[in-house]
């Protein structure tokens, strides 16, 4: 049991020396590399939360010679393994389901590259979730935003430069505001690590002083994760980098590098700030509004979309607002929504990012609406998965999404004088998701006479197992939402 | 108040650059101000962490005739961050000029909302 | 011994799925071969079924306080056999009808999901169940619609759908909502929450059954979420709207019911303001439907009106919360299925041997088509209300449950609206066999020559009407058994 201890640590190196080893490789080497080290994270992890989880415990793993409170360290606990599981599966199956399109939309001299990148993303999100230290949390914010702004650009399309570009500037002004935000808790409490920061942060909160920089502090900090992550307003560069990237790299920044973020900040909530300090903030009731106003404003924009990429992009935006909705709510239940959408959205949105390239591609390549018509019996496995995918969105029992919602409303019904608002944009958001969602499902139904170039991809057999074990996925969550609830909140629990 | 302010001078001077970079860094329409932005930005930030571990009247933590009393030295650890923060800092700011580079040969210009109208009137 | 329950609801889902994606047929004759022999032993399984098993089956638990449960008890019984006689005869008549038709094979596919998917709302026996199969229901009846892919089809099937998810968030409002208050969510006579939490938080209860009685009453096209159903109907192939108009449409009630009695309980809502605004709008449903219906020139949209219209009755003696009117409301489900699948499967006749869609077209109709005509004249007369049909029996009960009540106003104002309606019903019904059996001396005789449907449309219609009559000569034996049903839900 013992060696288990070392590996979330072997989990980060491996990823991040595997980046260092690919650039020494060709093509496909580092494509192997990649699908090794990916599957073998998680694996790890799956080893790690069987630990935890028996254990019902966390674990503190000390980083070099100096012991705590100077020196760096990893803690896991079964929320976080779970997490770093759950990233690794979504990646290993992002990645296979957009496989033949890296190939095809990528320069061969640059796939490299590509794997690097990912290789990069998977060590920071592993930091981002196993770290113990907010300045190695910020370090690998930024390593996070750089190889993810990698993936948009490789591409080389003009909107996916721009987009990048977009991308890079919202992610720097967030990563600024997160900074200076650990800065001035720095200051204040003279610690690093988190469990020093919170009993610090505790006492003083308990003594009543520097109420105002802590209270400053807290929003900087929050509002900079909630800028990178795409929260609402701050979402302008998300339908270019979503609807332009190769599939994969959609995929994966949809469900994977904003849901990095987002679990940062649940870490922050939990272990730095303390739950109560937060939830006596008014920084919540910022984070509730702003959340609803996604869910709102996304599904429109998505209303009014014409290509089915930027459709579930602005999607995204929508679900994103659900996800800040639940910690909006201030209450436990509402953060075990949130987490719990953290993995239904991500299986989902990943799935219909991978079924959707799958029917553009049987329509000639074409992404607008008109183009599509009939698109799901010229790839049906595809046009199936699509249309779980919608149902899971749109929130019809026995898929993730309907358990997600169900929540959510039972967590916002506790708490107090926000029941009726969240409950309320809640079924006008979901009224909303039916809308476009069912309009597509409708559209790639509805058979025609036009012929189209059907191309081999779609037809591989490691895209129909991707979209298999991704239809599994989700059904597995909307079926057996329990233990996974209950998994959410010991996690929670012995995270604090 | 003004006396706390007068004190700290260095902390006031560092989020003022602070607010003068992330503003430019958030309106200027120039990729290259953007980025100077960016920069000022982040210096502010090392600016306040160096103010922070300064101690007035001692000297860099690196031991001097085997003085091993840390009431000589100042804290290292801000230091270490700043320096972190510069790496961080240096390759973001390439991967940004790299970008804007691309962006010039392909749209030549610095200007990032004429790019987005560009792009918009083309359609795709 | 107890599961199986299971099997008629997920024998014809299998099979459905399968016709859909596996099994591909070239001929006609093996697919209709299938498609019986699954209707057929799938009617005789869940008739087994329904009589010896009385006991609960879990299946699963979605999540702790979320269980999958299916119970049969009276009322599903009762919904589960109109349902199973209604899906087999207007499979047959779909067997000759759908020959016109493209693409059968996937017609019969989603017919066979959904008569799984009736038998699972039928026989769930907890709220969260019945919501499950209820949305499911939704989306299998949507390709019904959207069967002939016109563009009205499908701007008719997404009007369907968006009305229908509208209202199905309202009731999931309710849903949630209960989960929270209530013991169980299980269907429990006289209702799960407990007295004096209600009485708590009564406002806000109030508020959420009015949510829920308008969120499911979106199926029955009440009043002011009627609209989809006039568009849906007459846009999908003829056994379709038979089935949405006679079938589909009392899942809706099938819910309200469960909820009203069963959940939130019938002594909460009984002279609250929700139960008279309930009523304003039924009545207001059942005076609207009959007037749009009599203005209506194409038939199985005046039809779809009609639905419209008749469904409120239902809803009004529900909303009366009286052990009569809930029998009359009892007696008109069974009398209004019989009756409109009838009426629509005529139209859907005389569509498919001359093509005429519009009344005016329909003069001498009775002269070339005199069987199905007749049946059409009995099922009209039983709709208007006109001894001895069932309709009459049905509208007894409700009058005399209206006037029994007496609640201010509406206990008279009821049966004088309903004697309007059915006026209005003799005025939009009656003129197409008048004109179709004595059409004058111009009109195009030739038409309709020898254009008598084959016997595989013919039989269907002339059983419905059978049991038309039989409900109206012989009522005791339904209405014992029914208000036996209302006695226990009261």
């Amino acid at each position: 049991m013992e060696i288990v201890l070392n590996f979330p640590c072997l989990s980060i190196l491996l990823a991040m020396f595997s980046a260092i080893i690919s650039s020494a490789l060709n093509r496909k080497w580092a494509r192997y590399l990649n699908t090794f080290v990916v599957a073998a994270v998680g694996i790890l992890s799956a080893a790690v939360l069987w630990l935890t989880i028996t254990a019902n415990q966390s674990f503190i793993y000390k980083m070099g010679h100096f012991p705590a409170p100077f020196g760096n360290e990893i803690r896991f606990g079964p929320l976080e393994a779970g997490m770093a599981l759950f990233f690794a599966v979504i990646m290993l199956l992002s990645l296979n389901g957009g496989r033949e399109k890296i190939r095809m939309e990528i320069d061969p001299g640059k796939e490299k590259l590509y794997y690097i990148m990912i290789n990069l993303l998977l060590s920071s999100l592993l930091a981002l979730v196993y770290t113990n230290d907010i300045f190695t949390a910020y370090v690998f914010v930024e390593i996070n935003t750089i190889s993810a702004c990698g993936m948009i650009v490789i591409t080389e399309h003009g909107r996916t430069i721009e987009a990048a570009t977009r991308y890079m500037i919202m992610s720097l002004l967030g990563s600024g505001l997160f900074l200076i935000g650990i800065c001035i808790l720095y200051d204040m409490t003279g610690h690093l690590l988190m469990e020093y920061l919170y009993t610090s942060i505790s006492n003083l909160m308990a003594a009543g002083t520097y109420r105002i920089p802590m209270m400053v502090a807290i929003a900087l900090i929050v509002v900079g994760l909630a800028i990178k992550s795409a929260l609402f307003p701050f979402h302008a560069w998300l339908p270019d980098a979503y609807g332009y990237s190769t599939v994969s790299s959609a995929a994966m920044l949809s469900s994977l590098v904003s849901k990095g973020y987002i679990f940062l900040l649940i870490k922050l909530i939990y272990r730095v700030i303390g739950f109560e300090v937060f939830y006596g903030s008014r920084i919540i009731n910022v984070l509730f509004v702003f959340g609803l106003a996604g869910m709102i404003m996304g599904s429109v924009s998505a209303i009014r979309e014409n290509d089915i990429r930027r459709m579930i992009s602005y999607s995204s935006v929508a679900q994103i607002g659900y996800i800040y909705m639940g910690f909006g709510l201030g209450t436990a239940a509402g953060m075990v929504a949130s987490v719990f959408h953290i993995l239904s959205h991500g299986a989902t949105k990943s799935l219909l990012f991978v079924a959707a390239v799958g029917l553009t591609d049987a329509s000639g390549g074409h992404k607008e609406f008109d183009e599509l018509t009939g698109a799901a019996y010229r790839n049906k496995l595809a046009g199936a998965a699509f249309l779980v995918g919608a149902l899971s969105m749109v929130g019809i029992p026995l898929f993730s999404g309907f358990i997600s919602k169900l929540l959510f409303a039972q967590s916002a019904i506790q708490s107090q004088g926000k029941a009726l608002p969240a409950l309320i944009v809640l079924a006008v958001s979901t009224v909303l998701n039916a809308i476009y969602f069912m309009k597509t499902v409708i559209r790639i139904y509805t058979p025609t006479d036009k012929e189209y170039e059907v191309t081999a991809f779609g037809y591989k057999i490691s895209y129909a197992i991707t979209l298999g074990c991704f239809i599994l996925l989700n059904l597995l969550l909307g079926l057996f939402s329990q233990p996974i609830t209950n998994w959410i909140t010991q996690g929670l629990t012995i995270l604090q | 108040m003004g006396g706390n302010l007068a004190q700290n001078y260095g902390e006031v001077v560092a989020m003022i650059l602070f607010g003068i970079g992330f503003t430019n860094l958030l309106l200027q329409k120039n990729m290259i101000k953007k980025i100077i932005g960016l920069n000022i930005m982040d210096t502010a930030v090392y600016l306040f962490l160096a103010e922070k571990g300064y101690i007035t009247g001692r000297i860099a933590p690196i031991i001097k005739n085997g003085d091993l009393s840390p009431d000589s030295y100042i804290n290292p650890v801000p230091s270490g961050l700043v320096l972190t923060g510069i790496v961080v800092s240096v390759s973001v700011t390439a991967l940004m000029l790299s970008l804007t580079i691309r962006l010039y040969r392909r749209y030549h210009t610095l200007d990032l909302d004429e790019i987005s109208t560009r792009l918009k009137k083309e359609g795709r | 011994m107890n599961h199986i329950l299971l099997f008629p609801i997920l024998f014809p889902i299998v099979a459905g799925i399968m016709l859909l994606t596996i099994i591909k047929y070239q001929n006609r004759k093996p697919l209709l071969v299938f498609v019986g022999t699954v209707l057929g032993v799938n009617a005789l399984w869940g008739v087994f079924a329904m009589c010896r098993v009385s006991e609960g089956v879990t299946v699963f638990y979605l999540t702790k306080s979320l269980p999958i449960y299916f119970k049969v008890d009276t009322l599903g019984r009762l919904f589960a056999s109109l349902m199973v006689l209604v899906w087999l005869l207007g499979g047959f008549f779909s067997f000759e009808y759908m020959k016109h038709e493209k693409n059968e094979q996937r017609f019969y596919g989603f017919y066979l999901i959904l008569y799984g998917v009736l038998f699972g709302l039928d026989f769930s026996g907890n709220l969260i169940t019945m919501y499950l199969f209820y949305e499911f229901m939704t989306l299998t009846a949507l390709p019904l619609v959207l069967h002939t892919q016109t563009k009205e089809a499908v701007m008719a099937g997404l009007k369907y759908l968006f009305y229908s998810f509208a209202g199905a968030y309202m009731a999931l409002f309710g849903v949630f909502f209960m989960g929270k208050y209530a013991k169980t969510l299980e269907f429990t006579p006289g209702g799960v929450i407990d007295p004096a939490v209600l009485r708590e938080n009564e406002t806000l209860f109030l508020v959420v059954a009015l949510l829920m009685i308008v969120g499911f009453s979106v199926k029955a096209g009440m009043f002011p979420m009627h609209a989809w159903l006039t568009a849906a109907h007459p846009a999908a192939p003829g056994p379709a709207s038979a089935v949405l108009s006679g079938i589909i449409v009392k899942g809706g009630i099938l819910a309200l019911i469960r909820v009203v009695f069963e959940i939130i309980g019938p002594d909460f809502i009984r002279g609250s303001w929700v139960q008279r605004l309930w009523m304003a709008l039924s009545l207001l449903t059942v005076l609207l439907g009959s007037l749009l219906a009599f203005r209506e020139p194409v038939l199985k949209k005046r039809l779809a009106y009609s639905t419209v219209s008749q469904l409120s009755y239902i809803l009004f003696g529900l909303s009366l919360f009286d052990r009569q009117a809930m029998t009359g409301s009892l007696l008109h489900i069974a009398a209004h299925v019989f009756i409109k699948v009838a009426l629509f499967l005529t139209a859907a006749a005389v569509i498919y041997m001359t093509g005429c869609k519009r009344v005016e077209e329909l003069r001498g109709v009775g002269k070339g088509m005199p069987v199905t005509m007749w049946c059409y004249t009995i099922v009209s007369l039983g709709l208007v209300g006109i001894p001895p049909t069932s309709g009459f029996i049905s509208k007894w009960y409700l009058a005399a449950g209206a006037l029994h009540t007496g609640i201010p106003v509406f206990s008279w104002l009821g049966p004088v609206i309903l004697l309007i309606s059915a006026l209005l019903t003799a005025g939009y019904l009656l003129p197409v066999s008048m004109e179709g059996f004595f059409p004058g001396k111009e009109y195009d005789a030739e038409r309709f020559q020898g254009k008598e449907p084959p016997l595989l449309m013919r039989v269907p219609l002339m059983i419905f009407a059978g049991f038309t009559l039989a409900l109206g000569l012989f009522p005791n034996v339904l209405t014992n058994i029914l208000s036996a049903v209302a006695d226990f839900l009261m």
